[in-house]
């Protein structure tokens, strides 16, 4: 459903290749992410540089997904953002709980410092 | 091109030009969204871009055939819930049984007359709807059974006041906003409205569950301060959200405003919501809140804006399926498009029923989202 995940060293990276994300592809998201970081994974990054448009249950799996890897001493970091979907994060304050890169290729750098 | 919102998404996977250009000729001209996949590999690529409604493939095709293409769907959790139809030029016994291991919901002869196929298309597609229609009514009589309501049915009186609500569930399933008017004592009116992020029946357990917590965090706070203050409510059910396990992957945003009525004050705090929209004779102003998301930290960080009322001002809370409500062209509503019709509107008239009729002219009617919005008004 245009979700690509790679396993860059140890870096969980899910890159969102849609265009409108919402509860369908929120279900999908979390069946593919779930046993990834149930098997150890906790250093994760979501590409979200082609989405146009993420409804509040896409943005729930997100959510749940970084208070989950967090707990376990982990992260998740965003990439990417267009307009609407940064006015989306800025409403709802999430802004200032994720980590943002412009570049998928900062991002995995940034869990390597 | 205007996207169409309703129109089902068929899948054609088919190698022969011809045939796919008759068929997708024929389902356009009724009214599906149809594309066209050359073969089983191109087939599966595509279902999984666009999760179409119907899947009609052809059996013998290069690359991947209708077999394999079948089989690799099945191995997708998401992908093999989606109708299957074959499409064969035989009609062999042999080849429709091997069809129907495989999980197929019906087949259709190559040959067969347009009206035929539509027919079959048509029937299967309803099937669906039936048995999702048939689940829908039976949990919603069982929640009707229980007195479960997410939202009351009735505003609520206060005087110096008018409060009302316009809630629109999701396909009219219970969703995940919920609404509550929780009056302190008779001076004093709590005004809470959530939104569980996702959606339909998921999302209406939680909102129930949701709605108890603030009820019962807001009657905790309450009862031990003179002093009442929404963003005291916000961080106790915040806390209490927090450490429930049972709950942690469950996230809400949360509006409440308490009322004075003596003083005409009112106090709002918000969780991850929409702004407050106020509008005076000085035009409309937003109030953003600064709280996170519930449940999602132990702080919270929730702190009160207060506002000082005069007769004839009108508040406004609402959920995001007003701000991302869309018009047939796929063009979000937005929250500026809110403030810029709040702006016009006549608050002599009833302000609801026209933010009610804006909605629907703008949307057509069809929504994606659950739609609330309160309106308080200064009398």
């Amino acid at each position: 459903m245009g979700i690509i995940e790679e396993v860059i060293d140890d870096v969980l990276v899910e890159i969102i290749n849609i265009e409108r994300a919402t509860i369908r592809e929120a279900e999908y998201l979390k069946e593919k992410i779930t046993p990834k970081i149930n098997a150890g994974y906790i250093k994760v990054i979501v590409d979200l540089s082609a989405v146009e448009f993420l409804d509040s249950t896409f943005l729930g799996v997100i959510v749940g997904t970084l208070k989950k890897v967090v707990k376990q001493g982990g992260d998740l970091k965003l990439v990417g953002f267009k307009p609407p979907v940064r006015s989306m994060f800025e409403l709802t304050r999430l802004f200032r709980v994720f980590e943002t890169y412009p570049e998928l290729q900062d991002a995995i750098k940034s869990f390597h410092k | 091109m205007a996207e169409n919102k309703t129109a089902n998404r068929i899948l054609l996977v088919e190698d022969e030009f011809n045939i796919a250009k008759l068929f997708q000729y024929n389902l356009t001209k009724a009214g599906y969204e149809v594309t066209v996949g050359t073969n089983g590999r191109e087939g599966y690529e595509i279902a999984e871009k666009i999760m179409p409604d119907l899947i009609i493939s052809d059996v013998m095709m290069p690359e991947m055939d209708g077999y394999e293409f079948r089989k690799k769907l099945l191995t997708n959790v998401e992908l093999k819930k989606i109708p299957f139809i074959f499409l064969t030029a035989k009609g062999e016994e042999d080849d429709i049984l091997q069809g129907y291991d495989l999980e197929i919901e019906d087949y259709i002869i190559k040959t067969s007359s347009p009206k035929v196929v539509l027919a079959k298309v048509a029937a299967i597609l309803k099937t669906l709807e039936k048995e999702r229609s048939k689940v829908v009514d039976e949990v919603q009589k069982a929640a009707d059974t229980m007195g479960v309501r997410v939202v009351p049915d009735e505003f609520p009186k206060f005087e110096g006041f008018e409060i009302s609500h316009w809630h629109q569930p999701h396909k009219n399933v219970p969703g995940g906003d919920f609404i509550d008017y929780i009056k302190i004592d008779d001076d004093n009116l709590v005004v809470v409205l959530g939104d569980t992020m996702g959606k339909r029946w998921g999302a209406w357990y939680f909102a129930i569950a949701y709605a108890g917590y603030v009820r019962s965090a807001t009657r905790f706070v309450l009862e031990s301060t003179k002093e009442y203050k929404p963003s005291d409510v916000l961080h106790k059910v915040n806390e209490s959200v927090f450490k429930d396990e049972r709950i942690s992957e469950v996230f809400i945003t949360l509006s409440v405003i308490i009322i004075d009525r003596k003083n005409k004050i009112l106090k709002y705090s918000g969780a991850g919501d929409l702004p407050l929209f106020y509008k005076s004779s000085s035009g409309v102003q937003s109030f953003i809140s600064k709280g996170l998301l519930l449940g999602f930290s132990h702080s919270g960080e929730y702190e009160d804006h207060e506002l000082q009322l005069e007769s004839g001002n009108e508040l406004f809370l609402v959920t995001d399926g007003i701000t991302e409500a869309r018009n047939s062209a796929g063009e979000m509503y937005r929250e500026e498009g809110f403030i810029e019709f709040l702006s016009k509107v006549d608050t002599s008239e009833d302000t609801l029923e026209q933010i009610k009729k804006e909605l629907f002219d703008y949307t057509a009617g069809e929504f994606e989202d659950d739609v609330s919005v309160i309106k308080i008004k200064a009398l």
